[in-house]
């Protein structure tokens, strides 16, 4: 008997430690439960630290007043920028915390992973990271994204290349992820459609650390008007200086113009140098706008983290202040709240307008900054949109 | 096009010599020891941010920088030694050893992430932008230094295993551990030089390629997989297999970026692994040891 | 290990309880099975239970191959792989039913680890489990670069379930219901155990075992150890294969960064945790290696740094694993009591 005696033990140490693990939070009445599904482990972890420090700033200034009498509480789970470990954040998100409304991911495949699982709880879901166009379209009723995807942005950059910068022929660099290809391929079709020419496409691991090799062979591909790439910070200052060696952009005396997306952060030319010279991008996030929102918010930030924010910061902030939004107009749940962020119209953030289209995709291009990189390695505001 | 095969031949070189740092490490443990380190990786990350440290936050030289880079590595090798090879040494498991530095890996690259952020490091020394030209040919002044501070401790090294009785000693040890035993060499001191040795390497080739790569806490894995084909390719334990393997794969890197994909890397250099191991297990160059094959 | 002297006390002690008969614990296990979804009633909780089986089945193959045969193969992440990404493609592309998908993916695993197996037969130890290791980087590297086949890292959306089973006299069983989900899987990690240990206790077992502990003395033996090498990888990696095929559906997404070779430490660390050498052990070690990180949720970073902790402590203070532990833990406890009934 004495050998069920222990399993009898270890059973109620085993069901203990569940509850434990498994009790949901108490819920006040008048909170507005807010669940992040953020990278936190590994190195999508990049990621989901900015995204904290926005988050933070954002409830700190939403829960001084409250809004209508509600405030806002926020709950981490760490979807490790990868789908398995995504689902089972949101589920356990959904079982335990019971959110009224979630945010995230950032990575694409993450989030496409979790959108059925939230489209089955009928909780939304507010992204500000993932490009991937699937994201809405089909997308679902229950997914909203605040940031431009990747056709809005890539038919953008393309048409400028082409029709501003007159660029007619291009090189395409990018990170062999679901965003890396994504974004390289529509620009490669609007660049072409419009009568431009890709040259090459090159795509990398993100184990690939010496990017020399590639600067050589862009190099020794003659005239090569834009350089449109697709990678994270880390690489991303290693291509730009990489290609400043080989004298293949401005910064290293050659012609080409680096092109990009949301990729890089405030502050990488600081970190790159003369390299950056000349790199025109799209940021989502502009420290130059002029707006008080937009110098509020840096002040704030500053004020808290004693940093420049990043377009991550800004984004993980906007989403905050966009669920108080919804709240003031009387979301309360997470039905109430979905049904508000459909009807959602010009809400103004620090990245820009919101406004949602059918598929409940961002429709304000005035997210949409671009930015060149000067000689003394400033930003300068393009006003193309 | 000759400018650009022989412009891929210095990036061949650059890469490839830094592999070869690496590789040496882990080939030397493998030589005396019989053993592979997993965290051979993590000290090399170490070795990049020690480096960092001392340059970015204690203002002092580069050189400085390697130096303690390469006494970080040495320190972290011994820690490594002697809390995991040394006591699981006298079970006498093959493999237990490698699964237990496997965990040290993981268990280290969390806890840097832990200390220092996800955020990728920029790890610039005065010589990263100083780009000299010649014809159509650039190699920074960085890549350079690279170039020869790596043939500099290659040399060393081997010359120190050739010509020092420490280093016959060695290689004694390497061969016959008992008979060495016998003529009074105290094989675990020398198994604990190795050691520090061969971390030491590691270390130092993380200030060097602190510059290079991305600096993150996962820095040092890119790199050790590729240097474990390394030393696979140029037979375990056989220091010149392991100096041509490493520049060979510098080779095969920058010019399956130049003439295929980069994305192809990878594939290129584990195919030839496997293509090693199923032509001649003993690495490519001649070597008498057969034991594991 | 010490699982000739735990055979041994089987042995004397079998028919003294009915608790030590094999069918005893099989019916437990099953009944186990049974209860479960039961007790854990929320999605994301019988979630975790069909990862912990799918887990098992990977931590038991592995095991076949390392505690058994003792050849280190560090490819298991490639053939799990392997076989979720082979048998969602030809659903998807081909309109294969499931089950016939199922059973080609699980033999195309088989067939790449008996391929494997050509270099195992050469090398040993430490080569082979570099040969190994390169194997699953090449697997992923391909996974991640044939976008024409595999999507590669733009990843593979909407798999469905398996379909419906319709059993006579039984209701169709559904697999949308997570519950059901983790019945199949769960029945096929006990059939899978129940096999290996059939397997393990016939001559095929004392074969495997004369391999591992001395190539030359069991080819003294007339034992042909190549043949039996290929058939012990190309086993461990089918039952991996197995997992993938219901990886793929349980996840519902199919990404190359799933099959890393990160991902083999990881089933290295539960075989190791739980014990190699024995089969309970490692089953154990998969259902704490996956619940561990789940339950350390709130401490965020800390628990990988826990997790490689554990590995290391485990192999320098108790290679046996969780086996050694609750051995030693059983003879603290009930010395007395054993003593009694003997």
């Amino acid at each position: 008997m004495t050998r069920f005696r222990i399993f009898a033990y270890s059973g109620v140490l085993i069901c203990g430690i569940v509850a434990l693990a498994a009790t949901p939070s108490s819920a006040a009445d008048h909170i507005i439960k807010i669940g992040a599904l953020l990278p936190i482990s590994g190195p999508g972890s990049y990621f989901g630290a900015q995204d904290k420090q926005g988050i933070e700033l954002a409830l700190d200034q939403a829960n001084k007043a409250g809004v209508g009498g509600y405030t806002f509480e926020v709950q981490y789970e760490d979807s490790s920028c990868a789908p398995l470990p995504a689902t089972q954040a949101a589920k356990r998100l959904i079982d335990e915390y019971k959110p009224d409304v979630l945010i995230g991911e950032e990575c694409s495949d993450a989030t496409l992973a979790v959108m059925p699982i939230i489209e089955q709880a009928k909780i939304p879901l507010i992204n500000a990271g993932s490009s991937s166009i699937k994201v809405t379209d089909p997308g679902n009723p229950w997914t909203f994204r605040i940031m431009p995807n990747e056709v809005m942005q890539g038919v953008d950059i393309a048409t400028n290349a082409y029709k501003r910068l007159n660029a007619r022929t291009a090189v395409l660099l990018h990170e062999n992820t679901n965003a890396g290809i994504g974004n390289a391929n529509v620009f490669a079709d609007t660049f072409t459609k419009l009568g431009g020419k890709v040259l090459t496409d090159i795509g990398f691991g993100r184990d690939v650390n010496d990017f020399t090799a590639i600067a050589t062979r862009i190099a020794g591909m003659g005239d090569v008007d834009v350089i449109p790439t697709y990678t994270l910070e880390g690489q991303g200052l290693k291509i730009t200086q990489a290609l400043m060696q080989a004298g293949v952009v401005k910064g290293g005396g050659g012609k080409a113009i680096q092109l990009g997306t949301i990729w890089l952060p405030f502050g990488f030319e600081q970190k790159a140098g003369n390299a950056a010279i000349g790199y025109i991008r799209i940021v989502q996030f502009d420290p130059t706008d002029q707006r008080p929102l937009v110098r509020d918010f840096i002040q704030a930030f500053k004020a808290k983290f004693n940093a420049d924010p990043t377009h991550l910061n800004a984004h993980a902030y906007d989403q905050i202040m966009l669920i108080a939004d919804v709240v003031k107009r009387g979301g309360k749940d997470p039905q109430s709240i979905r049904d508000k962020l459909a009807e959602t119209k010009d809400v103004a953030g620090t990245t820009g307008s919101v406004e949602f289209d059918k598929s409940n995709q961002n429709v304000k291009m005035d997210t949409v900054h671009y930015m060149e990189t000067k000689p003394d390695l400033s930003w300068v505001s393009l006003k193309w949109n | 096009m000759i400018s650009i095969v022989l412009q891929q031949g210095i990036n061949g070189i650059v890469i490839g010599s830094l592999y070869v740092l690496v590789a040496l490490g882990l080939t030397l443990i493998y030589g005396v020891l019989v053993q592979i380190n997993f965290a051979h990786a993590d000290i090399v990350t170490l070795g990049a941010f020690a480096a960092y440290a001392t340059t970015h936050f204690f203002g002092e030289s580069y050189v400085v920088g390697i130096a303690a880079a390469l006494i970080a590595g040495a320190a972290l090798g011994w820690l490594v030694n002697a809390t995991i090879f040394s006591p699981l040494r006298e079970r006498g498991s093959e493999l237990l050893p490698l699964i237990a530095t496997i965990g040290v890996s993981i268990m280290l690259q969390n806890a840097m992430l832990a200390l220092l952020g996800p955020i990728p490091y920029a790890f610039d020394t005065p010589y990263s932008n100083h780009v000299l030209r010649l014809g159509g040919l650039f190699l920074t002044v960085q890549n350079m230094l690279i170039i020869v501070v790596s043939s500099a401790s290659i040399i060393l090294l081997y010359g120190f295993m050739r010509f020092t009785f420490l280093g016959k000693a060695l290689r004694a040890v390497a061969q016959d551990r008992e008979t060495a035993g016998l003529l009074g060499i105290n094989s675990n001191q020398l198994i604990m030089l190795t050691f520090v040795i061969a971390s030491a390497l590691a270390g130092m080739s993380g200030a060097l390629l602190g510059p290079v790569l991305v600096l993150t806490p996962f820095a040092g894995t890119s790199v050790i997989v590729k240097a474990f084909a390394i030393v696979i390719i140029g037979g375990f334990g056989n220091i010149e297999g392991t100096i041509i393997a490493g520049l060979l794969v510098g080779f095969i890197e920058s010019f399956t970026t130049q003439f295929l994909d980069p994305g192809l890397i990878d594939i290129v250099v584990f195919a030839l692994l496997l293509l090693t191991l199923a032509v001649r297990p003993t690495g490519l160059i001649a070597d008498k040891r057969e034991e594991n094959v | 290990m010490s699982e000739t002297s735990h055979g041994a006390d089987r042995r004397r002690l079998s028919g003294h309880s009915i608790v030590r008969s094999r069918h005893f614990r099989y019916l437990l296990a099953a009944a186990v099975i049974g209860l479960l979804p039961l007790v854990f009633t929320t999605s994301y909780w019988r979630t975790n239970l069909i990862l912990c089986a799918i887990n098992v089945m990977l931590a038991i193959g592995l095991d076949f191959v390392l505690g058994y045969a003792g050849q280190l193969n560090l490819g298991q992440s490639a053939f799990y792989g392997i076989g979720a990404y082979a048998s969602t493609l030809l659903v998807t592309k081909l309109g294969i039913p499931f089950w016939a998908a199922f059973a080609l993916g699980t033999v195309m695993a088989g067939a790449a680890g008996a391929l494997l197996s050509l270099f195992a037969v050469r090398l040993r130890g430490h080569y082979l489990a570099i040969a190994s290791l390169g194997f699953a980087v090449i697997t992923y590297q391909i996974l991640l670069n044939w976008i024409s086949l595999t999507q590669g890292p733009l990843g593979i959306y909407a798999i469905p379930p398996p379909p419906p089973i319709a059993l006579p006299w039984l209701p169709r069983i559904p697999f949308t219901n997570l519950a059901n989900f983790f019945y199949l899987t769960a029945s096929l990690a006990l059939i899978v155990y129940f096999l290996l240990d059939q397997m393990l206790r016939s001559p095929i077992g004392e074969t495997l075992a004369a391999i591992r502990e001395d190539e030359i003395s069991a080819a003294s033996l007339g034992i042909n150890a190549p043949k039996w090498k290929a058939f012990a990888f190309a086993a461990s990696s089918a039952v991996a294969g197995a997992a993938g095929c219901f990886y793929a559906p349980f996840v519902g997404t199919l990404v190359p960064d799933a099959f890393f070779v990160t991902e083999s430490f990881a089933i290295l660390a539960m075989v190791i945790v739980g014990g190699m050498g024995t089969l309970i052990g490692p089953a154990f070690g998969a259902i704490f290696i996956t619940l561990l990180p789940e339950v350390l949720r709130s401490i965020g970073d800390l628990r990988l740094i826990l997790y490689g902790a554990s590995v290391t402590l485990v192999v320098l203070f108790m290679p046996g694993g969780i086996m050694q532990a609750w051995r030693l833990v059983r003879q603290r406890l009930f010395f007395f009591a054993e003593e009694s009934a003997t």
